[in-house]
């Protein structure tokens, strides 16, 4: 199977070299990406051989090093989208991108601080194991399945779709062989090397793509003698807004978007379930802590990285007719400056290996979503909530497994369907969800005595459905792309609103539960804050 | 599990982890909120150029706010590493 994907990548790469006559560069990338994929499907094979226990498929057997996962967080972190969008943002905008650099780091500190430790203590494979661990099984399970899979499924489309456009314009693939390929990969690395090869996948990423981006970096500012200062001037004076682009633009521009963006950013973060499985993976608390310390230092430099990356494309590209199309807008868009920039400070080598690097970037995130939702699938719905823990390891790994070629199957049709749709708006819908039900439902179990099922899951669902709701009736749904003239909800942001209902809905349910259930959920809060603080009772994994 | 023996011991520990945990959660929502609000309310101030370079306040204030969020995690596992994980250590040796 493995090989014959290969010539069908093989054949795409001839085709798409033949269709365009566009050339070297266009080698350089496909070699370079054939070495990549060759790399990670024999680690996905060396992988096959421990991914058939149950540990071993979601945890990668739990004993990755804290720097290892620090490095593949990060690499589960770093889309594609963030590294494109944002230095394409801070070349169109300037100091607005750095508004989303900052938002997208300051969900790090709220995770160490508060919930990498706890969660590491009292779960094994994923963040429902902790917010089910005193309360009712199946309830809590099928709400928080149906809120990682609402966050997996809107991110893998707007990976998706981001993927196969990028593809189409850097390797001159058709889009849908772009998508099916992605797709394809994905569902090998993770259907055959579950966690194990997901994570070397992302950790070859990340160093891949911090090199890539170090080098762009380093390439631009010595053209300026690393004079920050003469590198600003220089910026100011050749954009057409001038200092402008020093100061906050337009991006945010009334105060209740402001803060609602800032929640949803702060605290989505902490409720990503492809994020959250991966404290799973180390072996205890400390390791845990370690790995948010690495992650948030290789996220932070990265986004350091891109603001020097826009602010040179401004520089060294935006005037420049051989990046530029008739109407004086970069070929293929904003988006591309990072890409054009690569090409105009190291030629094709670069922009080959940049090329390259952008479609491994996709390949470790979409790898890392599927497996998150998968789990949501066959460790939450299958074995705990249907089967309560009742199903065979071997039935519950068969069930991982067709979810995985599910998910896969279902983000190649949605990547398909979405193509022309805008779907910008998903990957801040997917932050709004996992800020307004998954993160409440896992800092309460953790923190407050008092939740209860009910109020958790009456909570849960309202925070979940009015995230989604509020996003449908706001602004970017229901004017943008629905084409009515004015939203039903004013807000581009639903976090203030739907995070709020949240935290408010489950305090009055479970203040208000006096039932016999809920009572003995309170009384085992003790015991469970005792795991949760010391790690005492938590599974040791042994090295094999 | 929870004996009372252990009691007196997780008190201290949970005592010790807020002690670490709240100044330090509050220099991470504060100045983000701030720098936020400015951007909602003020955008003008974060406009003027600082120190006769080029680079403005907002800028300069931003790449701050990066390195003050590097400086919270590393903090923040060295504390633990020094202060919290001896506890933890004592707690289970107790048992």
């Amino acid at each position: 199977m493995i090989s014959k994907l290969f010539l069908f990548i093989l054949f795409f790469c001839n085709f798409s070299s033949a269709s365009n006559g566009n050339n070297e560069n266009n080698y350089i990338a496909i070699i370079m990406f054939i070495l990549f994929v060759t790399v990670t499907l024999f680690i996905t094979y060396l992988a096959s051989k421990k991914s058939s226990t149950a540990d071993g498929f979601y945890t990668a057997g739990g004993n990755i090093t804290g720097l290892q996962n620090g490095l593949a967080i990060s690499g589960d972190f770093m889309s594609a989208a963030s590294f494109l969008g944002i230095s394409g943002l801070v070349y169109l905008t300037g100091f607005d991108g750095l508004i989303y650099s900052i938002g997208f780091l300051i969900g790090w500190p709220i995770i160490l601080l508060l919930i990498a430790e706890p969660l590491r203590n009292l779960g094994k494979y994923s963040f429902a194991d902790v917010v089910s661990f005193r309360l009712s099984q199946r309830p809590i399970r099928i709400l928080a399945a149906c809120g990682s899979l609402s966050t997996v499924i809107l991110y893998l489309i707007a990976q998706m779709v981001g993927a196969g456009k990028l593809i189409e314009i850097l390797f001159g693939l058709p889009y849908y062989s772009a998508v099916m390929i992605v797709g394809g990969l994905m569902i090998l690395y993770v259907t055959f090397g579950g966690m194990l090869a997901t994570t070397w996948v992302q950790i070859i990423k990340a160093i891949l793509l911090l090199f890539g981006a170090t080098t762009i970096a380093i390439l631009v500012l010595f053209q300026f003698n690393f004079d920050i200062n003469l590198f600003f001037n220089e910026a100011t004076n050749i954009h057409k807004k001038g200092v402008s682009i020093l100061s906050p633009g337009g991006l945010i521009s009334d105060p209740i978007s402001a803060v609602s963006l800032g929640l949803a950013l702060m605290f989505g973060t902490a409720g990503l379930p492809h994020i959250l499985m991966r404290f799973f993976t180390v072996s205890d608390a400390n390791q845990a802590r370690k790995s948010v310390a690495y992650a948030t230092g290789f996220i932070g430099y990265f986004y350091l990285l891109t603001f020097i990356i826009g602010f040179g494309a401004i520089i060294l590209i935006s005037n420049n007719p051989s990046y530029l199309d008739g109407s004086n807008t970069l070929i293929g868009g904003n988006n591309m400056a990072a890409i054009h920039l690569a090409h105009a400070v190291g030629g094709d080598i670069l922009l080959g290996f940049i090329s390259a690097v952008a479609f491994a970037t996709i390949l470790a995130v979409v790898s890392g979503l599927t497996l998150a939702g998968a789990s949501a699938i066959s460790h939450d719905l299958y074995a705990n909530a249907f089967f309560k823990g009742k199903q065979t390891e071997k039935s519950e790994m068969f069930v991982s497994k067709i979810a995985t070629i599910f998910l896969g199957v279902l983000s190649i049709y949605l990547g398909i369907i979405f193509q022309d749709q805008n779907v910008a708006f998903m990957v801040g819908l997917a932050f709004a969800i996992a800020a307004s039900a998954n993160f409440p439902l896992l800092l309460l179990s953790i923190y407050w005595k008092k939740l209860t099922t009910k109020g958790a899951v009456v909570g849960g669902s309202l925070g979940l459905l009015s995230a989604i709701t509020f996003v449908i009736l706001g602004p970017v749904v229901w004017v943008d792309i629905l084409g009515n003239t004015t939203p039903i909800f004013p807000y581009k942001y639903p976090a203030l609103f739907s995070m709020s209902i949240t935290f408010l809905i489950i305090w009055i349910i479970s203040s208000l539960d006096k039932s016999k259930q809920g009572v003995s959920e309170i009384k085992s809060f003790d015991a469970q804050y005792f795991r949760s603080q010391t790690g005492i009772g938590i599974d040791t994994k042994i090295s094999h | 599990m929870v004996n009372k023996n252990y009691n007196k011991k997780l008190k201290a520990l949970i005592a010790l982890r807020l002690k670490i945990v709240r100044p330090l959660l509050c220099i991470t929502i504060l100045p983000y909120f701030c720098f936020i609000g400015v951007i909602a309310f003020k955008p003008e101030k974060f406009s003027p150029l600082i120190f006769n370079t080029h680079i403005s306040l907002g800028i300069f204030l931003g790449l701050l706010l990066i390195l003050l969020i590097f400086f919270i995690t590393i903090r923040y596992v060295y504390l633990a590493n020094k202060y919290i994980e001896p506890q933890i250590n004592a707690i289970k040796n107790d048992i």
